[in-house]
């Protein structure tokens, strides 16, 4: 009994370290962005000149600045991120149905491939993606650089692999007999996928759409390069440069954008909080 | 009309060297109810599935009615099939899981609420109608399965070990929901089980496979009086059939059935089954009795006993099952519970001699009955 209160507080103070941990830079993001500039410079995790009202002033300026058209950015991050991970569920829910249901040994190499490519990392293919995507826009006569098609078209691919793995996992658990079931209802291929299968992923869509929502909107490296730092279409992250000089940073105001770029993802997690935790728990069991 | 005619079906998966059933030929008449019944892997449910069209038939041609379905998919053979696990829609409720065939078939809306309502009315399931299958009990689960195939009002109805999941008062209770829908529906039911109780008591004509191979193909008591081989008297039967090794004797113009076990048991063969072991003089057959043709002390006589040892015995209630071997022979007898019969004991059993069954040793075929 005794051991295991001790273990109990033990483990409790672990969680405590790697909440704070992981809390902190959110927490200087927050403190900051109620402070002026010269506040920031003088002390970033004093409370000292930190208040609401200049937090207001702080998201007023952030959301007035010509350079940073805060709206535009948002705009353009919320149609990039929506658009590809409806995109991600949709074909990687079909693409993992197929690789789990019709046992080949194609099937077997491109499920392999999936795999493969999560393990490699995206500074090694990073160069020579703009340079492909800048031939094969040419080719196809879409533009694929400095576009939102093309963006979103490198998300499913960068977010292809772990949808799909994490898919097939879960599909190998729903039972065979449900798409029998319905083939002899009535239901073609096409039907049984949209009518059986895809409503029985919620909860494991769920938890995908969560990590590549975070990932996708918080991104900066992959739309630096693609839609460039100077380009007509620039995601929040990416906007967030326009305060970053060569000689000046405003770092109240970086701090401030970067806290409205955040917000989003946090009001999300607040109010789906429950179904994103049923989620990944159903599943890892599933 | 909806017969179904197996004519030389092979079932042969990819890559394996022999078939899963080989050569089948079967007849199933309209409105007929057929139990195809065997141990695991005999073929029964490859059997059933390749009516349901869920499996491919390599050779051969498989006709439901008149039509030849070997290439139909399945939502065109007027078929409906209650599998095992009962395969309900998890995100649908009992209503949309009854209905969903006839909403892929375009049917009209009211229409549709009156056949889900009145095949609810029948399985008592109105006042779940609006429960999704995960608050439901097996044995609900198991009716709204009968009911998603009912509203559908097919030609042929497919069931796959559909009671195999429920526990045993249940099962008994769903056996005769099913005999009466069948009655009620009046279509042909094609149901697999490994469950002989199940096939005795519900099917019209069982079908007993091995091997993907036809063993016997008739009514309950034909299979249960006179099985053809010694795997479906073993196999039809609870307790299940004893076989002993007996030589048959000739003395005295009598043919004598003799078992050696504790001591040498010599049982008169009956005058009806004389001239079909005549040919056997000298030689060993397999005598087969059910637990059931043992016959209480005061119809022991000198020629019909059997000597054996008590090793124990279960009470079932109003009778029991004694267990005793005859030499290394384990032998299930059936007696009313008034017998009073001491374990450990060597005794004498009476057999009801008209009612023993003979095989040949080599081929396990029926020589008589």
């Amino acid at each position: 009994m005794k051991m295991k209160k001790s273990s109990t507080v033990i483990l409790t103070i672990v969680a405590i370290v790697i909440a704070v941990y992981t809390l902190f830079p959110f927490f200087l993001v927050l403190l900051n962005s109620t402070k002026k500039a010269t506040d920031i410079v003088a002390n970033p995790v004093s409370f000292a000149g930190s208040s609401i009202s200049q937090l207001m002033e702080n998201i007023n300026k952030v959301v007035t600045n010509s350079n940073f058209n805060f709206w535009a950015a948002f705009g353009t991050s919320a149609v990039i991120t929506v658009v590809s991970l409806a995109l991600l569920a949709l074909f990687g829910g079909m693409a993992a149905w197929v690789i789990c249901r019709n046992k080949t040994k194609w099937s077997t190499v491109i499920y392999m491939t999936f795999i493969a490519s999560m393990i490699i990392p995206f500074q090694v293919v990073m160069l020579a993606l703009i340079s492909t995507f800048r031939d094969v826009g040419n080719f196809i006569g879409i533009k694929m650089l400095q576009s939102i098609p093309g963006i979103v078209f490198a998300y499913c691919g960068f977010g292809g692999a772990m949808t799909v793995f994490i898919l097939t996992g879960f599909i190998k658990g729903i039972p065979y007999e449900l798409e029998e079931a319905a083939a002899i209802d009535g239901c073609s291929p096409e039907g049984t996928f949209f009518r059986i299968i895809f409503p029985l992923l919620k909860p494991v869509i769920t938890t995908v759409t969560i990590l590549n929502g975070m990932w996708i909107w918080n991104d900066y490296l992959l739309p630096s390069l693609m839609l460039g730092q100077n380009g007509p279409v620039k995601t929040l992250p990416v906007a967030v440069q326009a305060f970053v000089g060569s000689y000046v940073k405003q770092w109240d105001l970086i701090l401030t954008a970067a806290l409205l770029a955040i917000l989003p993802m946090i009001i999300l997690f607040i109010f789906a909080q429950k179904q994103i935790i049923n989620g990944m728990v159903e599943g890892a069991i599933k | 009309m909806a017969s179904i005619s197996f004519k030389n079906v092979t079932k042969m998966y990819e890559g394996a060297k022999t078939a899963v059933v080989p050569n089948l030929n079967l007849e199933i008449a309209d409105k007929e109810f057929i139990i195809l019944v065997g141990p695991s892997g005999c073929g029964k449910s490859t059997t059933l599935r390749m009516i349901a069209g869920l499996e491919t038939i390599t050779s051969g041609e498989l006709y439901i009615g008149d039509r030849l379905v070997n290439n139909i998919p399945p939502k065109d053979r007027d078929i409906a099939m209650v599998f095992q696990n009962y395969a309900l829609y998890p995100h649908m409720t009992v209503y949309n899981n009854i209905a969903f065939g006839l909403q892929l078939r375009k049917v009209d809306k009211a229409e549709i609420d009156r056949r889900v309502h009145e095949a609810a009315k029948i399985l008592d399931l109105d006042h779940l109608l609006q429960r999704k299958p995960k608050q439901l009990s097996g044995g609900q689960r198991q009716r709204v399965a009968l009911g998603r195939a009912m509203v559908r009002d097919p030609a042929v109805f497919l069931l796959d070990e559909p009671l195999s999941n429920l526990d045993a008062k249940l099962r008994t209770s769903m056996r005769s929901e099913i005999t009466r829908l069948h009655r009620r529906l009046d279509t042909t039911f094609v149901y697999v089980t490994h469950d002989q109780t199940e096939a005795m008591t519900m099917g019209d004509r069982i079908v007993v496979m091995k091997d993907g191979i036809i063993q016997q193909y008739d009514t309950p008591q034909v299979l249960y009086d006179t099985p053809d081989n010694l795997f479906v008297a073993g196999f039809i039967g609870s307790p299940q059939m004893n076989f002993l090794d007996a030589q048959i004797e000739e003395k005295g113009g009598k043919l004598y059935a003799v078992v050696e076990g504790e001591g040498t048991s010599r049982i008169l063969i009956p005058d009806a089954k004389v001239n079909a072991l005549k040919p056997y003089v000298g030689k060993t057959v397999i005598l087969g009795v059910r637990p059931e043709h043992f016959m209480a002390d005061e119809k022991l006589t000198a020629d019909n006993g059997l000597r054996v040892k008590v090793d124990f015995r279960e009470l079932l209630g109003a009778e029991y099952n004694l267990y005793v071997f005859s030499g290394e022979n384990k032998v299930i007898v059936k007696m009313p519970s008034t017998e009073k019969l001491p374990e450990g004991e060597e005794i004498t059993i009476a057999v009801n001699t008209p009612l023993m069954h003979f095989f040949d040793k080599e081929t396990e075929k029926a020589i008589v009955h």
